[in-house]
């Protein structure tokens, strides 16, 4: 909803200036909130003063919310809720995983690699059969064949879950329109939650382990699928709807031969996102017990080890290329007609092939005695690299002629940007603070956003981590200044030259793919640990959906418009600044939102290494077992997310791969 | 062709049952004449004073006398609601082709979905074959939905997913019809519209006059007892379009299919139609012939309408004719009534004179040169006695 069709403008008459006030929307919004401001703030300054939220409006929640985790712990074992539910539950997931994990030690590298080859051939081509291949000798080759299968174990059972949950209520909330105007709020608010504000709640009910690791995966990975599917059975054709309709299909009938298939490109796409999603989770969740790629990383991580992290983290990247990659085909494949490829081999005969191949190439595994990658042929790369960080440590952290260094870099960052910034906003009055945050979110969108961002700006002073949030806040927006003019800027040159976004797009797809975690170990290497690398890592993270966004909104401007510039003889710079960039403002916007959610969730990852404020708080809290205090930062976490989301709530939300 | 259509119809009212009675006669018959009102025939449609009123609380409005008169924007005014189809009554004659018409906003649309209760009315009375259609619960109006009446979209419909054959198989498969035996009664349909070889395509790999084929086959496939279309050919090109009508008019000569015909286009509406209801904001302005709305215009709007219509190629000599003086209704050539004048044109300057018009060897008038010019002048208005 655009600003100018939300205030009414009252047909009364009124004096000549103050109606041509009121005709600016934008305006008047501005003047009712400096109206308000003068009358509220007086009030509030004189009862408490200060910049940091007031003592007086605190909740404290650490005594309740630790009481409240105590007693779980306590009665895990008897309570009926956890003896009778949640007990069967963690069971369940448990021996699923191990399951899983049991066929793919079964199948051995031979059969797992091959196995994953001839699907990706059968879904998405030779091409991508190759990068399969290569993805798991790779891992194999370093060493990360067992924690690969861990996390690839984990994977499954959670994908399948996320699908199973996700298109359940995406179901529910395609055909009921009360589902789904009371689902599309919630759904739309976890899609732009930071993963750690998950993880938290689940250790506090399942305690440390696979269960908790896995929950958190799939709260934070159905809600795409749930998403998609109710959109996608929301946007059938209705023409469509209507013929089938009129051949007098009954509602199942209607359901299974044309919703469901024409919904057939979102159901996939959500399968997708979903996946990515499940990927990143799964690895952010080693913090609460899960096992595998991401445990090495993180064991690594907090040894400041960069080889060792590396080593893991490739993998990482690798296994989601490929499935991103293999389930994006599915999902064009489905949009093409016809089936590809020699007739032998299509459906099910194909299939059928699939399986044989992989247990004829699980049993010569076997048969040569090699279930395991074996020892022999992994290669060390974690020396090599640390070798190669202590040498950029030595000659690139400081000291570099003329450029100075990256130590350097990250410390001019911190003393000259973050801190002023930390200090500004922990001494801003907090009541000013919710004002601008008030005229923002009315000014860009509705009084309904900017009363929830109000409120979720209140509720972060009322829980007592106003001064951590404000830290948090300050390298959000530091990061997102620096992703925006890199991310804007890029984007204009990409739109402007095909070569470039020739160059640019197959760098920004990888760079989509790979989950959050991944991005801290460069950073690590670059610039030791701190502030400034969290940041640098959240602009890193938050780039490629902004130099998207902004090229996609650029390269749809409508070329009548153009032209008919071009014909008055605007100069390029005129044409861009007077039609394309305001033209494109809805995409501009959209980025800014993009950009905000994709940097908040880095810089709270970033607590890992060095950020500080509450993603530190989560961290802490995990490795402490204060879940107290892990919980509060989690729930800031969430209303720093929305408010962020709702100050830059554009018109219209899209959802951007892997936010 | 007349023995598929046979074959077909018997096939489907073995499994219907209860529509063999009404089937049963596939009489390759010819379009009523025009001008000739069959009243006696049998009614398949019949709707009195039907009503669909959009917005809140829409089932009040006609039932209240003091909204009734008012017009759409007034009503909208005053309730909120939106009166899209406003007391209609009409009768669709077996084997007619009855040609709904109007403006884009004029309810015609609305109208013909009211038929299927794909939009359920709001107020009024409607009847297929005597059964009351407002008061089928919902097993018996999928059934007419499935069997008796099939309708062809604008936008076609079609399932993108599924091949052409699939597409006109659908309504079997709707139907429960196994699957050998639905292909190849679809199979038999694709032939009939003219897409042999195209069977294995998907809507998308066809034009828009290809994919019109498939929705006009589905429809035909299931073997109703009418065919609705809704401004089936809007969205095609004009050459397209006039090869689809004459389609349209092909199947209808050769099956005798009932048929409810909506178009916005007048000339596609003198074409297919053997009666005509102009509409005009929700209301029927006009029912007739298309002799009766190009020839005797109900009112100023519908005179406007078809100012534009060629006449001599519409109106009949039966128009055109005056009393025969002395001698004429004796000699010289002699023509039926149902003439078109632009035919008759040539026969009297062939004859170089009056020339008889005769039916059943009577003689009911004679057109000459200034007859046949005040019909194509527009002077005829004065005449209407005589035609009528």
């Amino acid at each position: 909803m655009s600003a100018a069709t939300v205030t009414t403008v009252p047909d009364a008459p009124t004096a000549g200036p103050l109606r041509a006030l009121l005709r600016r929307p934008a305006l008047a919004k501005l003047v009712l909130l400096a109206v308000a401001a003068a009358v509220l703030v007086p009030l509030l300054h004189a009862k408490w003063s200060g910049g940091v939220w007031p003592e007086a409006l605190t909740v404290d929640l650490t005594k309740p919310l630790g009481s409240a985790s105590d007693w779980i712990i306590d009665n895990r074992d008897s309570h009926p809720l956890f003896v009778y539910f949640l007990g069967h539950l963690s069971n369940a997931v448990v021996l699923s995983v191990r399951g899983v994990y049991l066929v793919l030690l079964a199948l051995g590298w031979t059969g797992v690699t091959a196995g994953v080859t001839l699907v990706a051939w059968r879904v998405a081509g030779w091409r991508i059969a190759a990068t399969a291949l290569l993805s798991f000798l790779v891992s194999g080759v370093l060493g990360m064949w067992v924690p690969t299968m861990q996390t690839l174990a984990l994977m499954i059972v959670a994908v399948i879950a996320s699908v199973v949950v996700g298109a359940l209520l995406g179901l529910a909330g395609g055909l009921s329109d009360r589902m789904f105007r009371l689902l599309r709020p919630v759904l739309d608010t976890m899609q732009v939650l930071p993963a750690f504000a998950y993880l938290l709640p689940v250790v506090l009910i399942f305690g440390i382990g696979v269960p908790a690791a896995l929950l958190a995966t799939v709260v934070y990975a159905a809600p795409p699928m749930a998403r998609l599917t109710a959109l996608g059975l929301r946007g059938a054709d209705a023409g469509v709807l209507e013929a089938v309709t009129s051949l007098g299909a009954t509602g199942r009938q209607r359901l299974l031969t044309a919703r469901l298939p024409l919904a057939r490109k979102e159901l996939l796409l959500g399968l997708n996102q979903t996946i990515m999603m499940a990927l990143s989770m799964a690895v952010i969740a080693s913090m609460i017990g899960a096992a595998g790629l991401g445990d090495r990383v993180y064991q690594a991580l907090a040894s400041v080890d960069v080889g060792a992290a590396l080593a893991a983290a490739v993998p990482i990247v690798l296994l989601a290329i490929v499935m991103d990659r293999t389930t994006a085909a599915a999902g064009e494949k489905a949009g093409a007609a016809g089936a590809a490829g020699p007739a032998l081999l299509r459906g099910w005969r194909g299939w059928a092939a699939v399986a044989v191949v992989t247990a004829v190439v699980t049993a010569a595994g076997r048969l040569a005695g090699s279930t395991v990658w074996p020892t022999g042929a992994t290669v060390a790369i974690a020396r090599p690299v640390n070798d190669a960080k202590e040498w950029m440590v030595d000659h690139l952290y400081s000291g570099v002629p003329v450029v100075g260094g990256t130590a350097d870099w990250a410390a001019h960052f911190t003393n000259w940007v973050l801190n002023p910034l930390r200090d500004g906003l922990t001494a801003l009055p907090w009541y000013a603070t919710l004002l601008v945050v008030a005229a923002l979110a009315w000014l860009i969108g509705t009084w309904r956003t900017a009363l929830t961002a109000v409120l979720a700006m209140a509720a972060i002073g009322v829980l007592g981590v106003w001064k951590p949030s404000m830290n948090t806040l300050s390298q959000v927006l530091a990061a997102l200044v620096v992703t925006l003019v890199i991310g804007v800027g890029t984007g204009i040159l990409a739109a402007g030259s095909k070569r470039l976004e020739a160059i640019l797009r197959p760098v920004l797809d990888v760079m989509q793919t790979m989950p959050q975690f991944v991005y801290l170990i460069p950073v690590v290497a670059l610039f030791a640990v701190g502030r400034a690398p969290a940041a640098a890592a959240a602009v890193v993270y938050a780039l490629p959906a902004v130099i998207r966004i902004t090229t996609q909104g650029l390269r749809q401007v409508d070329p009548a418009a153009m032209e008919s510039a071009t014909s008055l003889g605007a100069t390029r710079w005129q044409i861009l600044c007077q039609v394309q960039l305001p033209l494109a403002r809805p995409a501009l916007l959209l980025a800014v939102n993009q950009g905000v959610v994709l940097v908040l969730a880095v810089v709270i990852i970033g607590g890992l290494v060095g950020g500080g404020a509450l993603g530190y708080d989560v961290v802490t809290g995990l490795a402490t077992g204060d879940l107290a205090l892990g919980l509060v930062a989690g729930v800031a976490i969430v209303c720093l997310g929305l408010m962020l989301d709702r100050v830059t709530q554009p018109t219209q939300r899209r959802t951007a791969k892997g936010a | 062709m007349a023995a598929a259509t046979a074959d077909a119809s018997g096939i489907a009212t073995a499994d219907a049952g209860t529509d063999a009675g009404a089937q049963a006669p596939a009489v390759p018959a010819p379009a009523t004449a025009p001008g000739e009102e069959s009243t006696d025939r049998d009614v398949v449609f019949s709707a009195r004073h039907l009503w669909k009123v959009f917005g809140p609380k829409a089932d009040r409005i006609p039932d209240d006398t003091t909204l009734t008169g008012l017009s759409v924007a007034e009503v909208r005014e005053r309730t909120g609601c939106t009166p899209a189809v406003r007391d209609v009554s009409f009768d669709v004659h077996k084997g007619e082709v009855f040609v709904v018409m109007g403006l884009s906003g004029s309810g015609k649309s609305t109208l013909v979905r009211c038929l299927t209760r794909l939009i359920e009315p709001t107020g009024g009375t409607l009847e297929m074959d005597g059964e009351d259609v407002l008061g089928m619960d919902r097993t018996t109006l999928r059934d007419l939905r499935r069997r008796r009446a099939a309708m062809v979209f604008q936008h076609f419909g079609l399932l993108p997913h599924r091949s052409v054959l699939d597409n006109v198989a659908y309504g079997l498969e709707i139907q429960g019809v196994g699957k050998t035996e639905r292909r190849a009664r679809a199979a038999e349909m694709v032939e009939k519209v003219g897409l042999a070889g195209l069977e294995k395509r998907r809507p998308g790999q066809l034009s828009g006059g290809q994919q019109q084929r498939v929705g006009l086959a589905r429809a035909l496939a299931v073997d109703p007892e009418i065919l609705l279309f809704d401004e089936p050919f809007s969205a095609l090109d004009p050459l397209i379009r006039r090869d689809m009508q004459e389609e349209v008019v092909r199947l209808h000569r050769e099956e005798g299919r009932t048929m409810v015909f909506i178009t916005h286009d007048l000339a596609e509406a003198l074409t297919v139609g053997d009666r005509i209801a102009l509409m005009r904001d929700g209301e029927i302005v006009q029912l007739g012939t298309p002799e009766e709305i190009v020839g005797s215009p109900a009112d100023d709007y519908v005179r406007d309408f078809v100012r534009d219509v060629p006449r001599e190629q519409v109106l009949t000599v039966r128009r055109a004719m005056r009393p025969a003086e002395g001698d004429e209704a004796d000699r010289g050539p002699a023509l039926a009534p149902t003439t078109l004048i632009s035919d008759a044109i040539e026969a009297v300057a062939r004859s170089g004179g009056a020339v008889r018009v005769a039916e059943n060897g009577r003689c009911l008038g004679i057109v000459d040169h200034a007859c046949l010019l005040n019909v194509v002048a527009r002077m005829d208005t004065t005449r209407t006695e005589v035609a009528a």
